[in-house]
């Protein structure tokens, strides 16, 4: 808890939580990287100079290993763990980029695209944008399916709205209210593809626990929850 | 397109609200402010923010804004738009002209905690220097001068032994007469998050407030005493200390006083502080005060947080001492983890406090008395400096009601609002000739004023704050000033005109003669804020980076030891009757900021869209009020209305309101009886009675207040 509040940086997310610990030296494509032990395989990246495409992670919040875009290769181990989960240990050996991983990360966000609204794919800059760009990903190839396009907005709170349209269940704002704000007034409500931020039940954000802190909205990677003021002349879908 | 406008600019600054100062980043799209961002870098709230911080900043922008300069001959006269020559040359005739007829003394001034360092220090520098007085003083005289004086008495220092982080070291958190998950809200997120750690929580409060029991964040133990006895229970605390010896010898021996500490002892030792006799005066349960004392005593890290619960009375200061007395007889003093802090209402009250805004003393709390400190400020400013001490702000305003005192430059502050027995006040301000207000808004002094000299807010110039953690935080500039001039710019033009040439390039310039001037802001600079972000004073040739945690080898008094101070128990005057049955007492709402010039102008009014009075349902129900009944509040000084609260909140005999709106006129109804040392007014204990009101009125009325208007009409 000590180190992980006072070791942020402005302009480096290092996914995880800084930790303080004895140093443990692993490479990241090849490149030889010293973190305190307890740091995650995505924050040595970081520090490496080598970062991996995340969404549900940021070093505010302790890591939740949902969206699965972070997955990495590990020599002598099976699979593509997610790197902000996994735990260095001395001498580890990391992988972030090959085709194999860009193909996996490329079918997440592929499915992530599909249930994001079509026309604010393009001109966003919200990390989703972002991490759509450093994995090279501005479309999908499915068709219009069962999706959350229709989903009302809740405008309830004067400064900030949540659209569930733009909304992929990252739980970062759930995660915020709990960890930095301290006050539990969000939850993710059903399960599945039915799964949804919730202000408790059938409550909007106004009628809620909220504070309006903003923590929520802060950690949002991609603005559905975000600050009415950025909108001239109000919030209008499409 | 439902994406987001893109902002094309941001500038990192400090937020203007509570003492936290919290960091943020002000972004801007087309010279706008669009929004502000908790800075993750922001050693204070490490990119947190709360509801007033991150979204209330439009203010700045409102239509109420005054942007021309106003004057007017008399009170009664309607405002004239002048330029900004004309009025700072009419606001210094008028001072010259006072000051030849009735005396260099007869003016003074008022700075504001919610003004820079740079801003404060200038006015301080405007009475000294050019006034030749020493009538200067501060709004922390209605907050925290209590803890001025009680910790400098007893540690040495009167500011926060820790930085914030500390308590994340700390295993027992003692907060009394604070309320942080509303007053300081970035502050208690990071206590809920120590308490969920496993931390232990202890609130000594006359109110279940929401640190006591919310969803997520419950006291281990509350004392719900009643208030005005804070003083009598801590010194009960300390009883249980001293008899079941669980102090800390080997630190007292080490650090402190011995002798002093024996001698305290026999007064905390004796009978009468026996929680079996304290208990049933303060109205809680004895046992609860003795497993207090054990669980604050045996930490290993116990931490004290307080606010104006503890400074707000007649035994203020007291209060405070008994907090040091408590942290030094523990050991709870020189490392991380522990320590006696005071929550700050607004965001550089500590500066305020450190730069001198007070009668008797000049920045770094050194007397104006002493010859030495006098002529290194004398040859710094070229002029003779005054060796008597000024008149304190409800002295000023006595001295104005008897013709003493007839001229006042208030920066920042509304007094009319904000200070007790609020009829006095505006009998004080009416006796006077040139009243020269400098504010964002037309405020309630502001009808009482001759002069309007339209201020900038904090997002439109430079300085800095000083937080309650003796943070020192760089504001910066967003936008421009929306009157042309910064706050700094325009004390210096009123210093000019009165005669005493000064000049500076920036407001970096002031922070050096800040440094220059004050041993604890010595290695301050802009410069060294901006390789850093920020530093906590002391900061010098020792600490050239700032030093978080005080007192880790010895105390800042002359032997270098703690020390500790008699602390008997005087109750207040102000006490319950046939006729006023109830306590009155007062406290703060997240939403909402002090008298609320800011919030209200806000959408945060959604959430607290008026004050209302908080009743326990038995003095409801024996008095047929129901909840939302509008109700008549009366006191021995005035009358107010406000609508009922049924809650269980407050315990039977007490209630409780806060003062966010002018309409309430909750300092209609408090005391002018103030604190023994220092006149901090005693907003938390005001006997009551409360009946239903017919309807809304929200009228005054008072029979003392209209005999003192007569006397100066």
């Amino acid at each position: 808890m000590w180190a992980e509040l006072r070791d942020l940086r402005e302009n480096i997310d290092f996914g995880t939580p800084p930790r303080s610990g004895t140093e443990v030296t692993i490479t990241v494509d090849g490149v030889a990287v010293k973190v305190p032990s307890g740091s995650s395989v995505m924050l040595a990246a970081a520090k490496a100079g080598k970062n991996v495409p995340k969404l549900c992670a940021t070093d505010t919040l302790e890591p939740f290993g949902s969206c699965r875009v972070c997955l990495v290769e590990i020599e002598g181990r099976r699979g593509y763990p997610a790197s902000c989960t996994t735990l260095v240990e001395e001498g580890m050996a990391v992988t972030t980029q090959s085709d194999k991983l860009q193909a996996l990360r490329k079918g997440v966000l592929e499915l992530y695209l599909s249930d994001f609204p079509e026309q604010d794919i393009e001109g966003g800059w919200s990390e989703f944008h972002n991490t759509l760009q450093q994995c090279g990903v501005s479309s999908h190839p499915y068709e219009k399916g069962d999706h959350h396009q229709d989903a009302p907005v809740d405008e309830s709170n004067p400064y900030f709205l949540f659209d569930p349209a733009k909304c992929i269940v990252c739980s970062r704002c759930v995660r915020a209210c709990e960890e930095i704000q301290g006050t539990f007034a969000l939850t993710i409500s059903a399960r599945g593809f039915e799964s949804e931020v919730a202000a408790g039940p059938n409550h909007s954000f106004f009628e809620s626990e909220c504070v309006s802190c903003g923590a929520c909205v802060q950690t949002c990677p991609t603005q559905a929850l975000v600050e009415k003021s950025l909108f001239e002349g109000g919030y209008q879908r499409g | 397109m439902a994406n987001p406008i893109k902002p094309d600019r941001s500038v990192v600054t400090t937020c203007a609200y509570c003492g936290v100062g919290c960091s943020f980043k002000a972004e801007t799209y087309q010279g706008k402010i669009v929004r502000m961002i908790p800075w993750k870098e922001g050693k204070a709230n490490h990119g947190h923010s709360c509801v007033k911080g991150r979204f209330a900043y439009d203010y700045y922008n409102h239509p109420d804004r005054i942007r021309t300069p106003l004057i007017r001959k008399s009170i009664e006269d309607p405002w004239q738009e002048v330029s900004w020559d004309e009025a700072i040359d009419y606001a210094a005739s008028e001072f010259k002209r006072i000051q030849d007829k009735h005396g260099k003394k007869s003016i003074g001034a008022v700075s504001s905690s919610r003004c820079t360092n740079e801003e404060i220090f200038l006015v301080q520098k405007l009475v000294r220097a050019v006034m030749g007085n020493n009538n200067i003083d501060n709004c922390a005289r209605i907050c925290h001068s209590p803890t001025q004086f009680g910790m400098s008495a007893t540690v040495g220092w009167g500011a926060a032994s820790q930085h914030f982080d500390s308590i994340l070291q700390a295993n027992v958190i003692m907060v009394v007469g604070a309320n942080p998950t509303e007053g300081h809200p970035v502050f208690g997120s990071l206590m809920k998050r120590r308490i969920r750690e496993g931390a232990k929580l202890i609130v000594i409060d006359p109110r279940r407030t929401e640190t006591v029991d919310s969803a997520h964040c419950k006291a281990t133990l509350h004392l719900a005493l009643r208030p005005g006895t804070n003083v009598a229970v801590l010194d009960s605390i300390s009883h249980v200390i001293v008899r079941e010896k669980l102090y800390n010898e080997q630190f007292i021996r080490a650090r402190c006083e011995w002798e002093e500490f024996e001698v305290w002892m026999g007064l905390v030792g004796s009978d009468r502080y026996a929680p079996e006799v304290i208990g049933p005066q303060a109205g809680i349960d004895p046992e609860a005060i003795r497993q207090v004392a054990r669980m604050y005593a045996g930490g290993p890290n116990s931490a004290i947080y307080y606010g104006l619960g503890v400074t707000e009375h007649s035994q203020g200061s007291t209060g405070v001492m008994c907090l040091g007395n408590l942290a030094l007889a523990c050991g709870m003093l020189g490392r991380e983890g522990v320590g006696v802090n005071p929550l700050r209402g607004q965001g550089n009250v500590q500066g305020g406090s450190c730069l001198g805004s007070w009668p008797h003393v000049f920045s770094g709390y050194r007397f104006v008395t002493d010859p030495e400190v006098r002529s290194s400020f004398e040859g710094d400013w070229g002029v003779p400096l005054d060796d008597e001490p000024g008149l304190r702000l409800p002295n000023m305003f006595d001295a104005a009601l008897s013709g003493h005192f007839r001229g006042m430059f208030i920066m920042g502050e509304d007094p009319v609002q904000s200070d007790p027995n609020q009829h006095h006040v505006i009998a004080a301000m009416k006796s006077m000739e040139c009243v020269v207000l400098q504010d964002i808004f037309l405020n309630e002094t502001a009808k009482y004023a001759h002069v309007l000299l339209p201020g900038s807010s904090s997002l439109e110039k430079e300085g800095s704050f000083t937080s309650a953690e003796r943070r020192v935080n760089r504001v910066r500039k967003v936008v421009e000033p929306l009157a042309g001039y910064q706050d700094w710019e325009i004390v210096v033009k009123l210093m000019n005109a009165m005669g005493y040439p000064v000049h500076y390039d920036h407001a970096g310039e002031i922070l050096d003669e800040i440094a220059r001037l004050s041993p604890a802001y010595k290695g301050m600079s802009f410069d060294l804020l901006e390789r850093i972000g920020s530093a906590q004073w002391p900061c010098d040739e020792n600490a050239p980076e700032g030093t978080e945690v005080l007192h880790t080898v010895k105390f800042p008094r002359a032997n270098g030891r703690g020390t500790f101070m008699l602390t008997e128990y005087v109750p207040t005057i102000e006490r319950t009757n046939d006729r006023y049955p109830l306590l009155l007492t007062t406290g703060r709402i997240l939403s909402q900021y002090n008298v609320g010039t800011q919030t209200r102008r806000t959408a945060n009014s959604m959430w607290h869209p008026e004050d209302v009075l908080e009743i326990n349902a038995e003095d409801a129900h024996v008095r047929g009020i129901k909840d939302g009944d509008w109700l008549s509040i009366s006191s021995r000084f005035g009358v107010t209305q406000l609508k009922a609260k049924l809650s269980k909140r407050v315990n039977p005999g007490i209630v409780y309101t806060t003062f966010h709106h002018a309409k309430s006129k909750a300092n209609v109804l408090t005391s002018d009886l103030s604190d023994w040392a220092t006149n901090c007014p005693e907003y938390k204990v005001t006997a009551v009675e409360v009946v239903k009101a017919a309807a809304d009125t929200q009228t005054v009325s008072s029979r003392k207040i209209e005999a003192l208007e007569e006397t100066t009409a």
